[in-house]
């Protein structure tokens, strides 16, 4: 038996990644009385990195050095990416909002030059991002430093190689050392989120700066893992600098992403500041409007939420995160039942080259909507007044391989929110 | 005769005293490293439970008044009613069990234990149902209506000779030189008044013959015969008795009710030691060592002595306040009730013959218990209960019944999957209630990103004792191997905190997936254990 529960609010944010976070912190910061639902761990896939357009055009491959610039192109080439609904002011605004956000939570991002920033990956690729947490800022363009280098790994950690990390670095003038680290207990492998639990003791540090120091002093610079820490990486970062005498930065790589679990628990405690609700792993299913406002229900383990809203963002994200579905022959939405904008046949979906340069058809599908970003029906129109859809879902937009799925969610999510704070501005006056 | 049958039925008795503490001997010999008195001894209790019952006034009142009212009238008939030529002539210099205050002192004694003894069969008769119900079946209701008799035939004993004239004749001839016939009729008019005795020839009752025969009573009787009054209970029977006075007198009725209440005696000095009255002895040497303390529960002493056991009266108090009573009142498993695995254990204890299928519902039973210390801290015996269930555990594995999560441990991975038995027969009737772990729909959607093994609190903290993570338990479901998945350390480790489900990016039921396997390792583990333990005895 289900526990019955009725609730309004002004806004319900459907989706718990990174677009729904922000979402949900641009309409708390309004006073917009605020609700979300989704997945408590949809932000440990995200890299933590704030990418805003890193390649340009798709087909080229061609790393950009400056976002604001690709985007002028992209929104003269291609109209109807998320992008080139807005105005460039809009875009830095909304990235500024995401920062000064997650600053106030203790989440520090470094955004120093107008330009990207190549970031070292776990499996020796250089990836090209806008901002990066300060844990990261020291491993910032390591091609062209001449400092003597040191990457660490941990023996029995998943998904992380200092040889494999290193491999990318070959051509650098400064050397590049590995060293592996093998602690002690650890017969069945090692987890991320539980070797970032113990970075936080000061024992381990310790530790792991004797081991640093017994086998190499010849170095300037030491590259991590990115799991120095959960909730205050950066202090753990700098003491381990200190005890060294290296700078040290963090490598991203493989989900469980900690990293991304810091956004988390940067938006989670903002938000609860903020008296946002969060109904974790509900379902939400819509069920009719009344009057202007959505009839929504959301079900959950052991309670059946009857949500009245007035507004809905939806930012449930594409296939993992089930905002679309894919059926054998056709996409569908989930929640509202939206029409998608999807390739006309299924042979179109895929190319037979995984890493082909023009991509795969499936992931220019999502959601077409007008300058607010409001779904469109197929006649064009707007299918709720109130309805918003940001993110992933939102077609046209191929984040993986234009390096810009951070931005599109910020822009989108910010947009959206702020389009319907002005619609209710002007109402109430 | 008589002489000789007491003298039969104390050997007897005391050949059967023997006989209990040489089984009990034997019996304590099964256990290893055995220490008598290990917990200490336990002086001041012994006493306060061994003479006031002190566990049982705190069990309930009204039981210990019931009690209180046999134990003491009885221990004062045995003492100075039964004993007499040992303790009260001894003692008493005035000593006759005529004379006030002892006439009337008997009397109180055997209306207490006739009183106690009726609110003992009326508390069986009124609670019958809630006892039924609980399986506390009627015992030591033997010992009751031995005990019960006794005292009734006591009475009528007593009741029978206060109307007798051939008695009344027999003391005059012993105790008097009366050798006139008025005389003689003085008194018997006296005795007629004042003492109800029933004389076959009537007599014509004056006040002047009435004071003689109180003079002749004062010189010959008084000494030895208080006035009949104080004997209120059979005093109040003779009464009754008076129509068939003559009758009885003809026969000599009193000598019959004389061998009856003594052979009675005699047979319940003989079965003393094999029935429930045994516990007047045991139950003070239950309460001579101090109970195993909630404390040193983990110590796992492994030791109790049987004769404690043998000091349990069924009274089923400790099932009352059993913490798992609800678990029986679901799995309808005597044998998760105290009073229930006390009984199976004494059972164990004579090598009798068990069911495989009773044994294991007598380890199952038992794994409910929680240790919560309450059977022993009611049982008024003052049995050690939470000791022995630890006991039972350990008797119980080496007898090829451990529990479940051992039993698998002790296998590796492999042997446990190549154990199937060949019939999955199921004992009881627990039945499997979700459906995940055969239903391809419920974790095919696993794309192994680990976050439930990086958020399980059991992976984080025991890395070396663990074996499988849960996303790997997964993966085992994926491959089709359910069974191997119910081996694995993690499925029994788990401690269903749900951090897995609630964080799993897919949606799955992670923490029911744990749960239902463990419960399909228990039933299988449950199926494999009594097949051994048939092929075993097939050998």
């Amino acid at each position: 038996m289900k526990i019955q529960k009725n609730t309004d609010c002004d806004v319900l944010v459907i989706g718990a990644g990174l677009t729904g976070m922000i979402a949900a912190a641009r309409a708390s910061c309004l006073g917009l009385n605020t609700i979300q639902t989704g997945n408590s761990s949809a932000l440990f896939f995200a890299s933590g990195l704030l990418d805003l357009l890193g390649v340009y055009p798709m087909d080229s491959g061609k790393i950009i050095k400056d976002p604001y610039s690709g985007i002028k192109k992209l929104q003269s080439d291609q109209p109807e990416h998320p992008y080139s609904k807005i105005s460039q002011k809009q875009i830095r605004d909304s990235i500024q909002f995401l920062t000064n956000f997650l600053n106030s939570a203790g989440l520090n991002y470094h955004l120093s030059g107008p330009g990207n920033k190549q970031i070292l990956t776990s499996v020796g690729t250089f990836k090209p991002t806008y901002a990066v947490p300060e844990t990261f800022s020291n491993g910032c363009d390591l091609q062209r430093q001449e400092k003597n280098l040191l990457i660490v790994d941990f023996k029995g950690l998943r998904g992380f190689s200092a040889k494999q990390a290193a491999s990318g670095l070959q051509k650098r003038k400064g050397k590049t050392y590995t060293l592996s680290i093998d602690l002690p207990g650890n017969k069945n492998g090692l987890n991320p989120v539980h070797l970032a639990k113990s970075f936080e003791s000061k024992e381990f540090i310790q530790e792991l700066s004797d081991k640093i120091l017994h086998f190499s002093s010849k170095t300037q610079i030491v590259g991590l893992p990115a799991l120095c820490g959960i909730h205050n990486s950066f202090d753990i970062v700098k003491t381990l600098e200190k005890k060294i005498g290296m700078a040290v930065f963090e490598i991203p790589g493989m989900p469980p992403s900690i990293p991304g679990l810091r956004l988390k628990n940067a938006f989670e405690k903002k938000l609860s500041n903020l008296n946002a609700t969060f109904l974790s792993n509900a379902k939400v299913a819509f069920q009719s409007m009344k009057g202007d406002h959505f009839i929504l229900q959301a079900v959950n383990d052991n309670l059946k939420t009857r949500i009245k809203a007035r507004c809905v963002i939806l930012a449930s994200g594409r296939f993992p995160g089930g905002g679309l579905f894919a059926k054998r022959n056709m996409v569908l939405e989930t929640v509202f039942n939206l029409s998608v904008f999807q390739p006309d046949t299924r042979s179109q979906w895929h190319q037979l080259d995984f890493f082909d340069s023009k991509g795969h058809g499936i992931n220019q599908s999502g959601l077409e909507t007008d300058d607010t970003f409001r779904p469109l029906d197929k006649k064009g129109k707007p299918v709720f007044e109130n309805l918003y859809a940001a993110g992933s879902i939102l077609a046209h937009n191929d984040w993986a391989r234009l390096k810009s799925g951070a931005g599109v969610s910020c822009v989108s999510a910010y947009t959206a929110v702020n389009s319907f704070y002005k619609k209710i501005k002007i109402m109430s006056n | 005769m008589i002489q000789t049958a007491l003298q039969i039925a104390i050997s007897l008795s005391i050949i059967g005293f023997l006989y209990q503490l040489f089984s009990f001997t034997r019996k304590n010999k099964t256990f290893e490293n055995r220490k008598w008195l290990a917990n200490g001894l336990n002086i001041i209790p012994f006493f306060l439970n061994t003479f006031l019952q002190t566990k049982l006034f705190s069990a309930g009142k009204i039981r210990w008044m019931i009690h209180f009212l046999v134990a003491s009238g009885f221990i004062y008939l045995v003492l100075i009613h039964a004993l007499d030529d040992v303790t009260s002539f001894y003692f008493f210099q005035y000593y006759q069990p005529t004379v006030d205050p002892f006439q009337f002192l008997r009397n109180l004694a055997g209306g207490f234990v006739l009183a106690g003894c009726l609110g003992f069969l009326y508390r069986r008769v009124t609670l019958f149902k809630v006892l039924y119900k609980r399986k506390i079946h009627l015992k030591g209701l033997v010992s009751i209506l031995l005990i019960l008799l006794l005292i009734l035939s006591g009475f009528l004993l007593e009741a029978v000779k206060i109307i007798s004239e051939p008695v009344f004749m027999e003391m005059v001839e012993e105790y008097s030189n009366l050798e006139d016939d008025t005389d003689l009729e003085d008194l018997k008019i006296y005795w007629e008044k004042h003492y109800n005795v029933v004389f076959d020839d009537t007599l014509i009752i004056t006040k002047e013959k009435l004071a003689l025969g109180k003079d002749l009573n004062e010189e010959y009787c008084i000494a030895c015969h208080s006035p009949v009054k104080s004997a209120f209970m059979s005093n109040s029977i003779s009464r009754a008795l008076k129509k068939t006075s003559v009758w009885l007198n003809r026969y000599r009725a009193d000598n019959f009710v004389y061998y009856i209440h003594y052979f009675l005696s005699l047979l319940i000095l003989v079965t003393l030691p094999f029935s429930r009255l045994f516990h007047i002895f045991l139950i003070p040497f239950a309460s001579l060592e101090k109970n195993f303390k909630k404390e040193l529960l983990s110590l796992k002493k492994g030791y109790i002595n049987t004769a404690t056991l043998y000091a349990c009266t069924n009274c089923g108090f400790c099932s009352d306040v059993c913490s798992v009573l609800p678990n029986y009142l679901v799995t309808k498993n005597i044998h998760t009730l105290p009073h229930s695995k006390i009984e199976a254990f004494k059972q164990l204890m004579h090598h009798s013959p068990f069911e495989p299928a009773a044994l294991f519902l007598l380890q199952s039973g038992n794994e409910d218990c929680t240790c919560c210390h309450k059977c022993t801290d009611i049982c008024p015996s003052g049995i050690d209960l939470q000791n022995l269930w630890v006991v039972l555990e350990q008797k119980l594995a080496l007898k090829g019944f451990q529990n479940n999560y051992t039993y698998i441990d002790s296998k590796s991975l492999k042997e446990w999957t190549g154990l199937a038995p060949e019939k999955e027969k199921i004992p009881s009737s627990r039945k499997v209630t979700t459906n995940l772990a055969d239903n391809v729909d419920s974790f095919e959607n696993c794309i192994q990103c680990t976050i439930c093994s990086n958020v399980c609190p059991i992976v984080e903290y025991d890395l070396v004792g663990n074996d499988f993570t849960p996303h790997q338990v997964l993966n085992l479901l994926r491959l089709g191997n359910k069974h191997l998945a119910a081996g694995t350390c993690m499925v029994w480790n788990c401690l269903t905190c749900f951090s897995c489900q609630e964080n799993c990016p897919q949606g799955i039921r992670v923490a029911d997936i744990m749960l239902e396997l463990r419960n399909n390792g228990n039933l299988r583990a449950d199926a494999m254990k009594i097949e051994n333990f048939t092929n075993k005895k097939a050998d």
